[in-house]
Parts: C-alpha cells; structure tokens; sequence
C-alpha cells in the first residue's frame, strides 16, 4: 500500500521535471505574461493568444520574451495568432547566432481522451514558477457545459487554473501534450484548447495558409 | 518511471466508462440539462427534484443515444429526490457498492450527463457519518460528503467507487457548498414511497415545539433530562382534536421518549397515519396521557 504510494508519489515527480523542461515564460511587456511550451526543437513556442494580446498598438507582438527552464531570457517573435482559437505561436530569436537549448515537450493525441483519466497542467500560477496541478478529464468536446463558443472543442478538466497557467501545457500520465491551459469555467474548472486544435492552426500556418505574414518579427 | 500513474489513469477513466451505461440525461428544465441514475430495466430514473423544474414534458436521454419522453412519479422535496418513468426497457441497471465498503479517504468520482456524453470529476470521500436530517426536514441515512466538483448539470448524477461501483445520489441542492451524495439506502425507501404513493408520506400533528428542560426530579425519574415544548398548536389538527394545548411538554410519543426533534420526526414516519398514537405530556406539573391522530403532512 504504501509501497504504492510512495511509487505513484516518484512518478508524479519524475513526470513534472521532465515537463518542465519544456514549460516557458511569455512576458508581453508590460500587458502582463503566462505560460508557454516548446513545440518544435527550431525554436516554436505556443501560448495563448490572449497572453500576447494585451499589448494592442499598431505591433501586436512586440516585446516578446521568453524565459526558458535553464532562467536564459529570449526574444520570441510572434509568427501567428488566432483570437478566436486563443493560440498564439512565437519563434524564439537565436541568441549571438544561435538558438539558446529547447526541449520539445512529448506529443499527445486530444482526439481520444477518456473522461477520467489522469492529467496534469504545468505554468507559472501568480508567478509561481513551474508549479503543477493534476487532476482529470471532466470531458472533452463541443458540447461542454459553460464552454466558451459552443461549437468549439474544449478539454474540461477538474484541476484550479489561475492567472499565469494560461498557455502552459495540459499532460496525460506519460508527460505527452494533450492541451493548453486557457481559462477557467467556475474556480475548480479548467478548460483547454486541445493539442489537435494547435497543432492544425501551427501546420497552416508553417505553410503560409494562415495568419504569419500579419505580423512584424520582434526587434528590440 | 513505473506503470502506476498509468494504470491509475486508465483503472480512473474504466471506472467512468463501466459507469457510464447507469446514468441519463435529464431535461425538465430551460437551462442545462441535468442527470438521473437508471433504477431498473423497466425504465424507472431516480434523479434530483430541484433539477426539475416542470412537472410536464420530461425527456431522459440514455448512453445510447435514444431519447424518450418521462413521465414524473413523483417528488420528494425533503431529500432533494425525484422518480421519472419511462418507456425505456432492458437498460443496463447499475452496480451498486457495499455500503461498508466505503471509508474516508476513498477515490470517489462524481459523473454528470448534461450533454450527449458522460463527464466526470474527481475526489475523495471526506466524511462520513450517521443519519442526518436535511433542512427542509428530509430523514438521510447516512451523512456522506465528497470533495469532488459538482460541474454543471451534475445534479442528480451518481457518485461512483474506484470500480465504477455506484454510491449514491449527488445533489448540489441539500446543502450549499458542499457535495452531499444522498445514499442508496434512502434512494431505495424514498423510491419505494414515490413509486406506491406519488410522494414520501409523513405523519403530521400540526404542533411547533422546541426542546426544553424538564424539572430536575421528574428528569431522574424518567432519565429523561429535556422534552419538547409546544409552542404553537395548529387550529383542526390532530394535535388540537386530541388535546393538546399550547404550553404542554411532549415527553413521550408512543413508547419512544421525545428529547429532541429528531426524535419526533423520527417518530412521525408514513406508518403512523391515521393510527391513534399515546402521547404523554406534562401539563402544570402533571404527567398527562393523551390519544392523537396523525394526519397526512400536507
């Protein structure tokens, strides 16, 4: 029993090292900042696009930073963002020539989740830096109650997002992205954008369908 | 990294599927559905009353798919219960957990059906208790309370084991800001009630009383320290019709002593209607035997 325990205790910290190694910060100037997650090793980061948006000048984007595991501050530009999906990607700048050391984090498939099963979302809670709840799926769908946008495909999840999860990854039990922490539906809800979702909005964009000559890179 | 968070996600998510066939969706009101547990292959739903907020046209959805039209049986407002029948046959009927089985400490998931698929949440049970009795005076059989969310639409829903085994009944209604689960033991007679009589019967005998102490000697006496004073005596009631007045001390009811109103709840069950029941109450100092009749609780 304890042995159990004491297991499952191992594994649970096991499992959020291994995703914070992925987990950024993204401060948008002074509009505020979240979280974000290596998608890609070329330096792809997604975030929500609201925790890009409040900086809402002529240069939507500007300001960039982002700030990764091993406390190495980059610029970021911003390739893309959709409003209505509320996922922004970014590119980390190269520092003296080269990109600073990212880990992608493992890929989930949100398509097949199971209401129940175990989940964890890693972000920076009030500023608190790689702080992780867990929790599970409530469900998964369009047809979540309280959802924002009733036709969209949202993970309900029964864990407490707060101010500055937003953006950070939603992880089943093998550490692998099945979401992005967006908002909260009551204090004890969160909901998230499913990782299918993203990852058709970053594939569009990666080949000029949508979204990435809208904006100005960084240059600060 | 060991297999055990992964076979805790998939024994979590198991457990909400074999769950999954025993729960219904429930639309008897303008906002959000709600849920019901199936309580037999012949097409009874037990859900919650407050999540039905029209007597008329009820339709209950099943996990697979069909909907059909509900008939209400009946309510019971005091335990936040309510029974549908409807024309549904052969419905998976769910299992049902050892009472004994569960302790404090336990995974428990609460799981809803407010929309075509089944949503849960998860917790522990955090306490358990005795019989309690709800604010509106609804006798519960045991006190259960979970730290699990009641997401929208949950009400109504089953708490369910590890196992996917079936607890109770969750209602966010019984008590505000916690999750209360009503147990099988008080769905079975509640059911039972609204199944025979369209409602849970309780004898009624039209007093307002509030404990007090009783005089230090006749206390001894009777190893009865308190009882209960009328302080009002409705007009035409069966406490009225069998003498009581405004002033007496209720000391016993039956052969039951009355110490506090608990007790005289707890001896005012449907069995009593209409059956002369021996009172005995202190009236100026005097122990004084009275006949009442319990009427039906209007």
């Amino acid at each position: 029993m304890t042995t159990l325990l004491a297991q499952l205790n191992s594994d649970l910290g096991e499992l959020a090292d291994e995703v914070r190694r992925s987990l950024v910060q993204v401060s948008a100037g002074r509009s505020g900042s979240g979280s974000g997650v290596v998608f890609a090793a070329d330096g792809l980061v997604v975030t929500n696009a609201h925790v890009v948006s409040g900086n809402r000048g002529r240069h939507p984007g500007t300001g960039l930073r982002v700030t990764l595991p091993n406390g190495v501050v980059a610029v970021a530009g911003l390739l893309a963002k959709d409003d209505d999906l509320d996922v922004a990607i970014l590119q980390v700048e190269r520092i003296e020539g080269k990109l600073p050391e990212l880990h992608p984090i493992k890929m989930g498939d949100s398509r097949e989740l199971r209401a129940g099963q175990w989940v964890m979302a890693m972000g920076h809670p009030w500023g608190v830096a790689g702080a992780a709840v867990a929790g599970i799926v409530i469900g998964a769908g369009p047809d979540l109650p309280e959802a924002p946008g009733a036709a969209k495909d949202w993970i309900a999840v029964d864990l407490a997002l707060r101010p500055g999860h937003s953006g950070g990854p939603l992880v089943d039990h093998r550490g692998r992205l099945i979401g992005m922490s967006t908002m909260m539906a009551g204090l004890e809800v969160g909901m998230a954008v499913p990782v299918h979702v993203i990852g058709e909005f970053v594939a569009r964009v990666l080949a000029g369908e949508a979204g990435a000559e809208k904006y100005d890179t960084a240059v600060v | 990294m060991s297999t055990v968070l992964s076979d805790l996600s998939d024994a979590l998510a198991d457990a909400v599927a074999s769950a999954a066939d025993g729960l219904v969706r429930v639309e008897g009101r303008d906002r959000l559905p709600a849920t019901g547990i199936v309580w037999d292959a012949e097409g009874l739903i037990v859900t919650a009353h407050h999540v039905l907020e029209r007597d008329e046209n009820i339709n209950v959805g099943f996990q697979d798919g069909e909907t059909v039209a509900a008939e209400l049986l009946g309510r019971d407002p005091a335990t936040d219960l309510a029974l549908l029948r409807t024309p549904k046959r052969g419905a998976n009927v769910p299992t049902w957990a050892e009472p004994e089985s569960l302790k404090v400490g336990h995974l428990a998931l609460a799981l809803g059906r407010p929309g075509a698929n089944v949503r849960a949440t998860m917790g522990i049970i955090s306490a358990l208790g005795k019989a309690w009795r709800t604010s509106a005076g609804g006798p519960v059989d045991r006190y259960l309370q979970t730290d699990t969310v009641m997401y929208p639409g949950f009400s109504g829903g089953p708490l369910v084991d590890a196992q996917g085994r079936f607890v109770g009944l969750n209602s966010s209604a019984l008590v505000r800001g916690v999750s209360i689960t009503v147990p099988a033991l008080t769905l079975n007679r509640v059911v039972r009630d609204l199944q025979e009589h369209g409602s849970v019967r309780r004898a009624y005998l039209g007093v307002g009383a509030q404990p007090t102490r009783l005089p230090d000697e006749l206390a001894k006496e009777l190893g009865q320290e308190t009882g209960l004073l009328l302080v009002s005596v409705e007009q035409g009631s069966a406490a009225e019709e069998g003498g009581l007045f405004l002033g007496d001390t209720l000391v016993t009811l039956g052969d039951a002593p009355v110490r506090h109103m608990d007790d005289l709840f707890n001896n005012l069950d449907g069995e009593r209607i209409g059956k002369p029941l021996t009172v005995r109450i202190l009236r100026g100092g005097q122990l004084v035997d009275l006949t009442v009749s319990p009427v039906s609780h209007p």
